[in-house]
């Protein structure tokens, strides 16, 4: 197999476009993606997620701009792409007659590598009947056979598309260990993963860096460690209503006589240190989860637009 | 040794881990010689990923707080800064300025503080003989 420079991104897109009639779905995103991230792709429904995968997949053909998987066009070199990669997506469909068995078997044969010790371990763990129907199984044991077709092949890069939406929290909870440990442990310098997601709190010890996107278009890129210190939700109360407060460059959520909830976007020091010149009561800070950060982003957003 | 993370202190979670085992080797919840969790059982239960868990070991490592056995895993070493006293204190200095700062928004007196920071050397220093007594 042809070895990778380390500085080739797994994932380059540049001013892509898809458009649908007169909608643009994408319009316009650029994102890099470097190998052995853990990579968050955070959107509302119809923000263009599964537009921009299907880019990548070469399921969808760009009305303009590129998208490269290391360094390959999905569009010309299709095969080198896609034996590079596995993709796990939001309805997972197998052929129903085939039993568990034969689906696994029929994945492997279009595959160079299989790791049968990992796929035997996996289906232990999940308690999978390898007789089974696949017409026979629920929602979740069908996303864990998806996980195990997708995982076995030691991929340099795993697409989850909404991968644990409409499943219990149990199977989520198992789905996400299984990509940490079965997928990531292997060699983690050539394990990168794409998550498109809306269930953002559930990936949030995973993701090391994201970006949102909003109709089409890249809003915010961030490492998530520089994005939980740069946004930070401060309470603060007072001994009575403070008057010419000076609020500039925050978000203020909440403002309510003595009592004031805001967000600092990267200036929480400065804002501590003007709330605190007025003797507060009580004055916290705290970080924004992925998610909260997903809410706020979008809704500043909104109000600005 | 248990872990806690929290995603809204708003420091890096390898940070976090690296904290947690150094305050666990001052208290004595681990002892020099006895192993941390393996990277991928620790990442798996903590639902983080693979990378933060090898850079938290690494930075303990760096900071010779643990130590690697090829094949074996890393497990907790003999207290050992390779600093001399003064570059200690030094870093150390950081840490003291912070919580002074923290005392005076708190309106803690230099006495309180330093009664403070006395107990809290004896409660470090009494679960650490416990541990070792036991």
């Amino acid at each position: 197999m042809m070895a990778m420079p380390p500085d080739v991104p797994v994932i380059d897109i540049q001013q892509l476009v898809r458009r649908y009639g007169r909608t643009d779905a994408v319009n316009g995103l650029t994102l890099r993606v470097p190998a052995g991230r853990c990579y968050g792709f955070f959107g509302r429904n119809g923000a263009g997620k599964t537009t921009t995968i299907k880019c990548l997949l070469n399921l969808l053909r760009p009305t303009s701009g590129t998208a490269r998987l290391f360094g390959l066009d999905p569009g010309r070199d299709e095969v080198a792409v896609k034996s590079r990669l596995t993709y796990v997506p939001d309805q997972v469909a197998f052929y129903p007659w085939m039993t568990v068995r034969e689906t696994l078997d029929y994945f492997a044969s279009f595959r160079a590598r299989w790791n049968a010790d990992t796929e035997r371990a996996l289906l232990d763990q999940f308690r999978l009947e390898t007789r089974q129907k696949t017409s026979h199984l629920s929602k979740g044991q069908r996303t864990q056979l998806a996980l195990i077709t997708a995982i076995c092949p030691e991929p340099e890069l795993l697409v989850l598309d909404e991968p644990t939406s409409g499943l219990d929290p149990i199977v989520r909870r198992e789905f996400i260990q299984t990509v940490i440990g079965a997928y990531q442990d292997g060699d983690p310098g050539r394990r990168t993963v794409f998550v498109s997601t809306h269930l953002i709190s559930e990936f949030e010890g995973l993701i090391d860096e994201f970006t949102i996107i909003e109709e089409g278009r890249e809003v915010l890129t961030l490492a998530a460690d520089a994005a939980r210190e740069r946004y930070q939700k401060i309470y603060a109360r007072f001994a009575s209503e403070p008057t010419e407060l000076d609020l500039a460059g925050v978000q203020v959520l909440h403002r309510a006589g003595r009592e004031l909830e805001l967000v600092a976007n990267g200036n929480s020091g400065a804002v501590l240190d003007r709330l605190k010149a007025r003797s507060p009561e009580a004055l916290t800070s705290e970080s924004l989860t992925l998610e909260e950060i997903f809410v706020t982003t979008l809704q500043a957003g909104g109000a600005t637009a | 040794m248990q872990f806690q993370l929290n995603f809204k202190s708003g420091k890096p979670v390898y940070l976090q881990l690296v904290d947690q085992v150094k305050s666990a080797a001052a208290s004595g919840a681990v002892l020099p010689g006895e192993p941390l969790p393996s990277i991928r059982p620790l990442a798996e239960l903590l639902r983080v990923n693979r990378n933060t868990v090898a850079k938290a070991y690494g930075e303990l490592e760096s900071q010779r707080v643990i130590e690697t056995v090829a094949g074996k895993g890393c497990f907790i070493r003999e207290t050992s800064s390779p600093f001399k006293k003064d570059a200690r204190i030094k870093l150390l200095t950081e840490e003291v300025d912070q919580a002074v700062v923290q005392a005076h928004h708190l309106q803690v007196s230099k006495d309180d503080f330093l009664k403070l920071a006395a107990d809290r050397f004896d409660a470090f220093a009494h679960k650490r003989t416990r541990a070792e007594n036991s």
